[in-house]
């Protein structure tokens, strides 16, 4: 069920653009594992079902990969602690910024943010989102063509035997694109005007949401800027990494929406 | 290259009150846009490129951002793609399009569930028989919509996406021009052999994504100051040790799947084209 | 009262067409009258309807003459987005038609389309909830909902932006009867109350002959259009009532079954009464396959709570359920497919092998096919058990030998269920299995598909049919089991079956009593 009262998606855009950017100024292990702590809050708050929840798994997995990956290509070269510690930061903000779209991808409805997006790209955006909404019924297809050809005596084992799986999966896409593509011209698909069903309200905490978020941006790039602070513990020679206590509190900026309410089930 | 989906029907002579046909909506693009489209193809080639090129703004990007450039390059990449993407919708893309895009972006987040085999994965046996099918323009924007929707499924982002999406469409697009020859063997022989071809292509480009990353001296490093050759020569040593073992899965892969499959897959794609009267050029 | 619809001299050929789908069709719809379009496979129905919001010939292409108009806008001048406002298009399988996830942003999609402004937006989504009787569903997923609701939420998003006009493709092919009873009640709602006009094609004539006011009737391109009474009883084919009438010479033939009662009820009642009933057959040999103390689920319901059933030689056992009850369940465990959770299952003493002991055909038929001619299809059967003979015999039996060079997508549902029925028969295992074999099936194909079955059975092998339709059961069971609950509540022959039971009761039960199963039968024992 979906709250009406839920935050807007453009907040979200701000929160996940903003974290995103903190993300890329900075390889401080502590900021970003802060910063993992912080999406996982949020992401826990708001998600918005289980599929949602589960792709967020999924996510968590890729970030991990990407880490252990980015940290392995120390080995093309010379492995000393400098460079690993290198790599492994490296690989530590890219799992970050991964983690980070999850949680934005855990909370937002893609049709929603398709419904939003500029009329250019709202075809292409519809497609993207019509490509996530039919994938599970393709993934249930494939199951269900190779069940029927068992039970007429054809096992899909080896290349030769492919074509008796691909092909009813493949004419039955088709099928149903001809209807989806009937339905959406006899709907009114492509005649110009377009408006928008219950748009979401701009509400006080989504607001904050969002304010609060370009904070944490800004307060970085502040110290981005101005170098008042650490933003890349030196590798060689290897240093503990700072803390600066202002730089942790716009990190502690960006966990708002756990903190302004759960989304009601 | 024109990109051209018409959507319906052949104009034909108006007899009146006799036979009466009306031609769709047509995505043409004229002369002025090809230049655009071309520009902008170009422009994110050199963006995939730009450890070769631009050696001293490399060296500088390499001493004060060195972790920074694949994302400002990703940026860039991503602005590339949008304006791609403005290009090829300009006219609208109709409900047909869009609902195959659906459908078949569909298949390729299906297929990249199981995972990759050492850099095989079947999702490019779709943008390579849809292309083959529905022609370069439809090939290039089922590539792009697929990965970005799979890489949503599949908790596959990062930086790379725009290119993962860009080169996944030059696939699809690729596969559009084609020649088609006068037998289904023909046909298919082009096809498996593009296949073979792209499943290098498709690695020797994407590999540059994270090459510049070993900046430590090494003869498979990235050399800032060394000019164009020397990075060329550097690169291709980098990548004959690592991607050439995963991408001659690939292209193997291709060719196996283009062949076992291939001309029923293209024979549907066909027929369900002509039943939806979507002529591709 | 003014024309909602209208056809002057059309004339369509599809662009790989040989002939004409529609010939010089000259047809006027009244604004709020609900008409029926009937008429063969092919015969035209489907290209009307999608005539008359443009879709042919803007979507399709082709060659079109003549004008069809709608509301006053004619068809070639306004592309079919256009026309969103004036008339509603519903396809036959409404979940491959939606386009968002949920249902309240669904029926809002047409209007956002249209540029309606938010209010009147709010104000139709509200309204178009009420009067399909949504509202409980407003937030749920699309892909949750059952097959009544998901065709009531199409037209709901069909009607939501405001048109008068609405057009259905087989609305009830794919459900089951209760939901096909929702939407034929929300379908005349909308016609009686509030003054829409319907026009809808369709197949299981039993379902919607009694509700409709007009008759478009369908040959060959060619249309006639009258009284349902009319027409339909001209029809080669109809719902079993109007059979009878025909077979008996009752002018005008009835077509539901009060009518039929009140026309019996005057025509020799006693005679009829002192006949008994001759069953289907009970025959009887072997076991053939045989279940003990089954459990089984689907997902995570348990859906099979200790079942016992046994199949015998020249058997055909029907199960019936409604959607759920786990009959699909029970063929797959059957099949060797479907693991049970508990109990056994034996195939001529063995566990069964999938495509050698036993052969199901899917409810999608369409799950089977992927060769280029029908012939090849049940020679991809036949290579695969490593015989190199030919597929005449399989298609003869069926009634299909002349498709064997056709390709199988181009023909249409019910000659694609055939011969994919050809392809599983094609194994020659003992026990052959059909679920829901008549969604969307045309009379012919039925009819054909009735007669292999029951030949199938008396050459000795046995035939389990999973189904809903009760006129399917009452013409070829000689055994019917009715499963609720996990459990078997209702087994014997299905003259009692079928006659002790107010939902699965055919149309010649209603009419005449237990054992009364098939419009032959009746008229057979009438003369």
């Amino acid at each position: 069920m979906i709250d009406r009262r839920s935050v807007h998606p453009m907040a979200w855009i701000a929160w996940a653009t903003s974290a995103g950017f903190v993300a890329f100024l900075t390889t401080d292990p502590v900021y970003l594992l802060l910063l993992w702590a912080v999406s996982w809050f949020v992401y826990a708050s708001h998600r918005v079902d289980a599929d949602h929840a589960r792709s967020f798994r999924l996510f968590l997995t890729g970030a991990a990969v990407a880490v252990a990956l980015r940290t392995a290509l120390v080995f093309f070269g010379t492995v000393n602690a400098a460079n690993t510690t290198f790599s492994f930061l490296e690989g530590l903000r890219l799992g970050t910024i991964l983690v980070i779209f999850g949680t934005f991808n855990a909370v937002t409805d893609p049709f929603g943010l398709v419904r939003m997006a500029p009329r250019h790209f709202h075809e292409p955006a519809l497609a993207a989102a019509l490509a996530l909404s039919i994938a599970p019924r393709t993934v249930a297809g494939v199951g269900r063509v190779r069940d029927a050809q068992r039970m007429r005596g054809i096992r899909i084992r080896g290349a030769r035997a492919l074509p008796a799986l691909a092909v009813p999966v493949l004419e039955r896409g088709m099928e149903e694109a001809h209807t989806l593509a009937e339905s959406m011209d006899s709907r009114g698909h492509g005649a110009g005007r377009r408006s928008r069903y219950r748009p979401q309200p701009w509400t006080g905490r989504a607001l904050l949401i969002a304010v609060t978020a370009v904070g944490a941006a800004a307060t970085f790039l502040a110290a981005s800027v101005g170098g008042w602070a650490v933003l890349h513990p030196q590798s060689s020679p290897i240093v503990w990494p700072e803390a600066d206590p202002l730089l942790l509190a716009a990190v502690g900026l960006l966990a708002t929406p756990g903190l302004v309410g759960r989304r009601e089930a | 290259m024109t990109t051209r989906l018409e959507l319906g029907l052949e104009p034909r002579s108006a007899r009146p009150r006799e036979a009466q046909t009306r031609e769709r909506r047509t995505v043409l693009v004229p002369g002025m846009r090809i230049a655009l489209l071309v520009v902008a193809n170009v422009i994110g080639l050199l963006a995939f490129l730009w450890p070769f090129l631009l050696p001293s703004v490399a060296e500088h990007v390499a001493e004060n951002h060195q972790g920074d450039g694949p994302w400002i390059v990703a940026a860039l990449g991503a602005i590339l793609l949008a304006l791609l993407f403005l290009e090829l919708g300009r006219g609208g893309l109709g409900p047909k399009t869009v609902a195959l895009l659906g459908v078949l972006g569909a298949a390729m987040v299906a297929l990249r569930l199981p995972g990759f085999v050492a850099g095989f994965s079947a999702l490019f046996i779709v943008v390579l028989v849809a292309g083959n099918s529905f022609g370069p323009g439809f090939g290039f924007l089922l590539g792009c919509i697929g990965m970005f929707a799979s890489g949503i499924f599949v908790g596959g982002l990062g930086p790379w996406l725009p290119f993962e999406m860009v080169a996944v469409g030059w696939v699809g697009a690729g596969a559009g021009l084609l020649p088609r020859g006068r037998s289904w063997r023909t046909r298919i022989a082009w096809l498996a052999a593009y296949g073979f071809a792209s499943g290098y292509l498709y690695g020797l480009v994407m590999e540059l994504w994270f090459w510049p990353f070993l900046t430590d001296g090494s003869a498979l490093a990235w050399d800032p100051g060394g000019g164009a050759w020397i990075n060329v020569r550097h690169y291709f040593g980098f990548y004959a040790v690592d991607g050439l073992a995963w991408d001659t899965f690939r292209a193997v892969g291709n060719v196996v799947l283009v062949v076992a499959i291939g001309r029923p897959v293209l024979a549907a794609l066909d027929r369900a084209a002509r039943r939806m009267q979507l002529r591709v050029v | 009262m003014s024309d909602a619809l209208s056809f002057e001299g059309v004339t369509f050929t599809y662009p790989d067409g040989a002939r004409p789908a529609l010939d010089a069709v000259d047809l006027a719809i009244d604004e709020g009258s609900f008409a029926l379009a009937v008429g063969p496979t092919g015969s035209g129905k489907s290209t009307l309807l999608r005539a008359a919001n443009g879709l042919v010939p803007q979507f399709t292409g082709g060659t079109f003459a003549g004008r069809v108009c709608v509301d006053g806008r004619d068809t070639l001048a306004h592309a079919p987005r256009r026309l969103a406002d004036v008339v509603a298009f519903v396809p036959q399988d409404p979940g491959a038609s939606f386009v968002l996830d949920r249902v309240e942003d669904e029926l809002a999609y047409g209007m956002e389309n249209l540029g309606v402004d938010p209010a009147h937006m709010r104000r139709r989504v509200e309204e178009t909830l009420d009067l399909l009787d949504l509202a409980d569903l407003r937030d749920r997923s699309v892909r949750t909902l059952s097959g009544g609701e998901r065709q009531r939420v199409a037209i709901g998003a069909a009607l939501a932006a405001g048109p008068r006009i609405l057009v259905l493709d087989e609305p009830t092919s794919q459900l089951d009867p209760q939901g096909a009873e929702d939407v034929m009640a929300a379908l005349q709602r909308l016609v009686h109350d509030h003054g829409l006009t319907v026009l809808l094609a369709e197949h299981r004539l039993e379902r919607v002959a009694g509700w409709v006011d007009v008759a478009i009737g369908f040959d060959r391109g060619r249309v006639r259009s009258g009284t349902p009474a009319d027409v339909i009883g001209h029809l080669a084919a109809g719902p079993p009532v109007t059979r009878l009438g025909r077979m008996l010479g009752w002018d005008p033939p009835p077509l539901t079954v009060r009518a039929a009662r009140a026309a019996a009820a005057s025509a020799t009642p006693a005679r009829l009464r002192s006949v008994a009933p001759a069953g289907n057959g009970d025959a009887r040999g072997s076991v053939v396959a045989e279940v003990h103390g089954l459990h089984a689920s689907y997902g995570e319901t348990t859906v099979l709570r200790g079942l016992d059933l046994d199949v015998h030689e020249g058997e055909v056992l029907v199960v019936m359920g409604r959607n759920g009850a786990g009959k699909s369940t029970l063929l797959r465990v059957l099949a060797g497919i479907h693991e049970p959770a508990a109990g056994h299952v034996r195939v001529l003493g063995t566990r069964p092998r999938p495509g050698v002991d036993v052969a199901l055909c899917p409810q999608e038929a369409d799950e089977l096919l992927f060769n280029d001619s029908v012939e090849h299809e049940v020679r991809a059967t036949l290579a695969a058990r490593g015989e190199a003979g030919g597929a005449g015999p399989w298609l003869a039996a069926l009634g299909i030998a002349g498709l064997a060079a056709h390709h199988p997508r181009d023909l249409s549902a019910g000659q694609r269920l055939l011969v994919a029925t050809a392809a599983v028969a094609a194994t020659e295992a003992p026990l052959l299995a059909l679920d829901e074999p008549t969604r969307g099936l045309d009379p012919g194909s039925k009819d054909r598909l009735v007669g292999f079955v029951r030949a199938h059975a008396i050459a000795g092998r046995a035939a389990i049919v999973a189904t809903h339709d009760v006129e399917l059961a009452a013409a070829v069971a000689t055994r019917v089991m009715i499963l609720a609950g996990g459990e078997v509540i209702a087994d014997g022959d299905p003259g009692s079956v079928l006659g002790d039971s107010r939902v699965f009761a055919p149309q010649m039960t209603r009419v005449f009593g237990p054992g009364w199963l098939t419009p032959e039968q009746v008229a057979e024992a009438l003369t």
